[in-house]
C-alpha cells in the first residue's frame, strides 16, 4: 500500500492550517487542490472528493468562525471526513455455525480469498469446508480444489454440473458437519440483470448467514456502481478487498464500502495462502495523517499557534501599523517552531511558495541574525524603522553590536517593508480594498524578492 | 463502453459554444450602438483598453456600452478562464475513470493550444478531439502483422502478461479462435505455473477449441514451458503461439524479473498486456512497469463490457505510447473486437 502520496497532501494540509497566520482563500485553496488530487489519484469517487473540498472551503470562508476556533474546526473536519471515507472498523462476528456467500466481479480473487480465510479460521478451531459453485469458469472447480489442498481443507465441488443449485443439493447433507461453510461463486458484473438474478436465486436457496462481496484494490471510479448494485440486489454483509500489496490505493473499494455501509472485514496482501489480514481503518487513518486521534491533531493545531501574539498582530494591522518588533515577534515564534518551511506558510500569500531545501537552511541562518540586528536596536529605531534608511551611522552601529553586516541589516530593512506592505494589502482585502488577483501579484513579486 | 463520457463532453462543449454565442450577440448588439461613434475616437478606445486591464481603477472617458464592447470583442481566453472551462472537463474525465496524469496531458495540450486565441476562433469540440486522439494510438493491423511476419519466420510468438485476475488466459482463448476463423493454425504454452488450476483452465479452453497446448508441472520453469511450445509450433509447423503467464503485481521485483526471463528466452514477437477497464488511478502504474520491464507492443483491455466509462484506454496509452489492440467485451469467445481509434472517437460524439 503507497500511501505517502495521499498522507503527505493531508499532513501538509493540516500542518499548514495550523501555521498560518491567516486562513486566506489562496492559502485553502491550495490545501484543498492538494487534497483533491491525492484522493483522486487514489481512486477515491470524485462526487465524494468534490463534496469533501465544497465542506472545508466553506468552513474556511465562513466569516462568523476566527482564528484559533477555525483552525480547530477545519483540522476536525478534515479527520472526521477521512474518517468518514473509510468507514467504521468492525470485525466478522461468525456464530457457532455460519455460511458465507462470496461474490464479485470477474478475476478479483474471489477463489484465492476463499482458500486463505478458509486456513485463517480453520487456525483458530473452526470446521470449515469450501463450496465450490462457479460452474461458468473453465477449471475454476479445480482451482478451489487445489487451493484447498493447500489450505488442508475440504472442498465440496462437481467439475461437471452446470447446474449451481443441483450442486448445493448434492452436498447438503455433508456440509451439516461443519461449522463454517465459505461459499465460491461465479464472478459476475453487478450491471448484469441477468446474472444478479441468478446470485439472488442461490442466495435465497443457499440463505447464507453472510454474503460478502470481493473487490480489488485497484477499481476505479465504477467501484461505487459496482458496490451499489450488489448492495441493491442482497445487501451486502461486508467486503474483502484483494490485491491491496500492488500500488494501488484502494481509495475506490474503501470509500465505495463506506458509502454503501458495508464495514471492510479483511484484507489481501499476497498470493501466498496466509496473506490475509483483518481491516483496521484506525491504523490506515494514523498512516494518512501522521496522527491517529483528534484530540492529538488539535494539540498540535494550538501549539503552533500563539493566540496572544497573533491577536497583536492582527491589530497592529488594522492600525496599520506594523513595526520591526512585530517583524521581531514573528521570527520569534517561527524560531520556536523550527523551520523556514512553516514561516512561508505564516506569510500570508507565501504558503504555497516552493523553496529548495538548502536556500532554506541558507534563510534559517539569516533570520538568527536579524534578530540578532533587532535586539541591537533602539525603541525608536524598532518602531519606525524608517529612519535608518536615511541614516546610514545607525546602521553601522546595529550591525557593530549584533555582529552582522549592514547589508544584512538593508536586506532586513527591505523584507520589513515588504512584509509591512503586504499586510496593508491584507487588511484592505479584509475592508474590500483590494482583490485577489492583486494579491496574486504581490506575492508573486515577493516569492521573486525572498529567494538568495 | 464511453456512452456517459461521450454524452457528458457533448453537453460540455454545447455549453461553452452557447457562452460564446452569447458574447458575439452582446457584440453584435454593442457594434450598433458603437457605430455612431466615430473612427478616431474608436482607435483611441481600444489603447486605452490595454491599459484598462492593468489598472481597474483607472476611469475611461468612452462611453460604458462602448467599453464593453471592445472588451467583449478582443476577449481572448486567458489562463484563469482557461482553468475555469477546464475544471467541468476535468471532473468528467476524470468520473470516467481517466487516470489523472492523462487528464493532465490532456490539459495541456489544450492550454497550448487555446490560451490567447479569441474565443470566436476556438473550436473546443475539434481541439478535445484532437486531444484525445493525440493521446490514443491506431493499432496496426493485428492479422497483417503477424502474416507478414509468417512469410519471414514460424511461429509467430505472442506473449501475453498482467496483474492477476486481469484475464490473460480467457483471452488468449478469444485470441485463439480469433486466429482460426482467420486461418492461422494456434498452439498454447501454459507458463502459467503458479496459480492454482491455471493450467487445467489453459487446457479445457485448448480442448474446446481443438489446438494443441504444452505444459508441465506445476512450479517448473514457465520461460522452458514458452521454450517447448514454440519448439513444437517449429516442428509442426504452426502460425502462432499464444504464451499464458501467471498474473503478478507489478511491484514485486522477483516477478517482475521472472517475466523478463520468460520475454528474453522466448523473444516474442509480440509482449501484450493485459489491463482491465475497470482499475483506476493504478492502470497507468501497471503498464507504465510491464512496458519498463518486458517493452511492449501493445495492449489488450478486458472486462470492457462491466462498465461504461472508457477512461483506461486513454491512460493506458497515455503512459506507454503504445496501441489497444482489443477490448475484451464478454464472456463468451467471439467477445473480442479490434480496438478502432475513430470509432471510440466518434462514439465520444466530436
Amino acid at each position: 500500500m503507497v500511501l505517502d502520496k495521499l498522507g503527505s497532501a493531508l499532513k501538509g494540509g493540516i500542518t499548514k492550517i495550523s501555521n498560518a497566520i491567516f486562513i486566506d482563500k489562496k492559502l485553502i485553496d491550495g490545501i484543498v487542490k492538494d487534497i483533491q488530487k491525492s484522493l483522486i489519484e487514489a481512486d477515491v469517487n470524485i462526487e465524494l472528493v468534490f463534496a469533501l473540498s465544497q465542506k472545508i472551503k466553506k468552513l474556511a470562508y465562513d466569516e462568523t468562525i476566527k482564528g484559533i476556533d477555525k483552525k480547530e474546526q477545519l483540522v476536525k473536519l478534515i479527520h472526521d471526513e477521512i474518517n468518514l471515507l473509510l468507514g467504521e472498523k468492525k470485525e466478522l462476528k461468525l456464530p457457532k455455525k455460519a455460511s458465507i456467500m462470496f461474490l464479485g466481479l470477474y478475476g478479483v480473487g474471489k477463489t484465492t480469498t476463499i482458500a486463505k480465510l478458509g486456513l485463517y479460521y480453520s487456525k483458530r478451531g473452526r470446521k470449515v469446508a469450501l463450496l465450490g459453485l462457479d460452474t461458468q469458469r473453465p477449471a475454476a472447480m479445480d482451482q478451489l480444489e487445489q487451493m484447498a489442498e493447500k489450505a488442508k481443507l475440504p472442498a465440496f465441488i462437481d467439475k461437471k454440473e452446470k447446474d449451481p443449485i443441483k450442486i448445493i443439493k448434492q452436498h447438503e447433507k455433508e456440509l451439516k458437519d461443519y461449522d463454517l461453510v465459505l461459499i465460491d461463486t461465479a464472478g459476475r458484473d453487478g450491471l448484469n440483470k441477468e446474472l444478479i438474478k441468478e446470485i439472488e436465486k442461490l442466495n435465497k436457496k443457499l440463505k447464507p448467514d453472510f454474503r460478502i462481496l470481493v473487490m480489488s484494490a485497484d477499481i476505479g471510479q465504477t467501484a461505487k456502481t459496482q458496490a451499489d448494485e450488489f448492495q441493491k440486489a442482497l445487501s451486502i454483509d461486508g467486503v474483502i478487498i484483494t490485491r491491496m500489496d500492488g500500488t494501488s490505493k484502494a481509495g475506490g473499494a474503501l470509500t465505495a464500502c463506506a458509502e454503501t455501509k458495508a464495514p471492510v472485514f479483511f484484507i489481501g496482501v499476497g498470493e501466498q495462502i496466509h496473506e490475509i489480514e483483518t481491516f483496521n481503518p484506525e491504523t490506515f487513518i494514523q498512516r494518512l495523517l501522521g496522527m491517529g486521534d483528534l484530540a492529538s491533531l488539535l494539540e498540535h493545531v494550538k501549539s503552533a499557534t500563539d493566540e496572544k501574539q497573533q491577536q497583536r498582530i492582527e491589530d497592529r494591522m488594522k492600525e496599520g501599523k506594523f513595526t520591526l518588533l512585530d517583524l521581531y515577534g514573528q521570527l520569534e515564534q517561527m524560531n520556536k517552531m523550527g523551520s523556514m518551511d512553516k514561516m512561508l506558510g505564516m506569510i500570508p500569500g507565501m504558503s504555497a511558495a516552493k523553496l529548495p531545501k538548502d536556500v532554506l537552511a541558507k534563510q534559517e541562518g539569516k533570520m538568527k541574525h536579524w534578530k540578532n540586528a533587532i535586539s541591537s536596536m533602539t525603541e525608536e529605531e524598532i518602531e519606525n524603522p524608517e529612519i535608518l534608511e536615511k541614516q546610514t551611522s545607525r546602521i553601522k552601529r546595529i550591525a557593530h553590536g549584533s555582529g552582522t553586516t549592514t547589508t544584512e541589516i538593508r536586506e532586513l530593512l527591505k523584507q520589513y517593508k515588504m512584509i509591512k506592505e503586504m499586510m496593508g494589502m491584507q487588511s484592505g482585502l479584509a475592508e474590500g480594498k483590494i482583490d485577489q488577483k492583486m494579491m496574486q501579484k504581490m506575492a508573486r513579486k515577493m516569492k521573486g524578492k525572498v529567494r538568495i | 463502453m464511453f456512452n456517459s463520457l461521450k454524452k457528458k463532453l457533448k453537453s460540455w462543449v454545447k455549453k461553452n459554444e452557447e457562452e460564446v454565442i452569447v458574447e458575439t450577440k452582446k457584440k453584435e448588439k454593442a457594434t450598433k450602438s458603437a457605430k455612431k461613434i466615430k473612427k478616431k475616437t474608436e482607435k483611441k478606445t481600444e489603447t486605452k483598453k490595454e491599459k484598462l486591464k492593468q489598472s481597474p481603477d483607472e476611469t475611461i472617458e468612452a462611453p460604458l456600452e462602448k467599453k464593453e464592447f471592445f472588451v467583449k470583442f478582443k476577449k481572448r481566453l486567458t489562463e484563469e478562464k482557461f482553468e475555469e472551462l477546464f475544471e467541468e472537463l476535468q471532473i468528467i474525465l476524470l468520473q470516467n475513470n481517466v487516470a489523472y496524469s492523462a487528464v493532465d496531458s490532456i490539459k495541456e495540450t489544450l492550454a497550448e493550444k487555446l490560451i490567447g486565441k479569441t474565443l470566436k476562433e476556438v473550436d473546443l469540440s475539434d481541439e478535445l478531439k484532437n486531444s484525445i486522439e493525440s493521446i490514443l494510438i491506431n493499432p496496426p493491423s493485428f492479422l497483417k502483422e503477424i502474416r507478414d511476419s509468417l512469410e519471414v519466420k514460424k511461429p509467430f510468438v505472442i506473449l501475453f502478461s498482467g496483474i492477476n485476475g486481469s484475464g490473460k488466459t480467457t483471452t488468449i482463448a478469444k485470441m485463439t479462435n480469433y486466429l482460426q476463423k482467420n486461418k492461422l493454425s494456434v498452439c498454447l504454452a501454459a507458463a502459467d505455473t503458479f496459480r492454482a488450476a491455471a493450467i487445467q483452465q489453459l487446457e479445457e479452453h485448448a480442448n474446446k477449441l481443438k489446438v494443441p497446448i504444452i505444459k508441465k508441472d506445476y512450479g517448473s520453469d514457465p520461460a522452458s514451458v514458452g521454450f517447448e511450445a514454440i519448439t513444437y509450433a517449429k516442428k509442426n509447423k504452426i502460425d502462432v503461439v499464444l504464451i499464458d503467464t501467471a498474473g503478478r503485481m507489478q511491484n514485486k521485483d522477483s516477478l517482475m524479473k521472472e517475466i523478463e526471463k520468460i520475454a528474453k528466452v522466448t523473444k516474442p514477437d509480440m509482449k501484450i498486456f493485459l489491463g482491465e477497464s475497470i482499475t483506476g488511478n493504478d492502470a497507468t502504474e501497471q503498464a507504465k512497469s510491464f512496458n519498463e520491464s518486458i517493452g511492449l507492443t501493445g495492449i489488450i483491455l478486458s472486462k470492457a463490457d462491466v462498465d461504461e466509462k472508457g477512461g483506461t484506454a486513454i491512460s493506458v496509452s497515455h503512459v506507454t505510447g503504445k496501441p489497444i489492440l482489443f477490448l475484451g467485451t464478454g464472456q463468451e469467445y467471439k467477445d473480442l473486437e479490434v480496438f478502432d481509434k475513430k470509432k471510440i472517437v466518434e462514439k465520444l460524439g466530436l
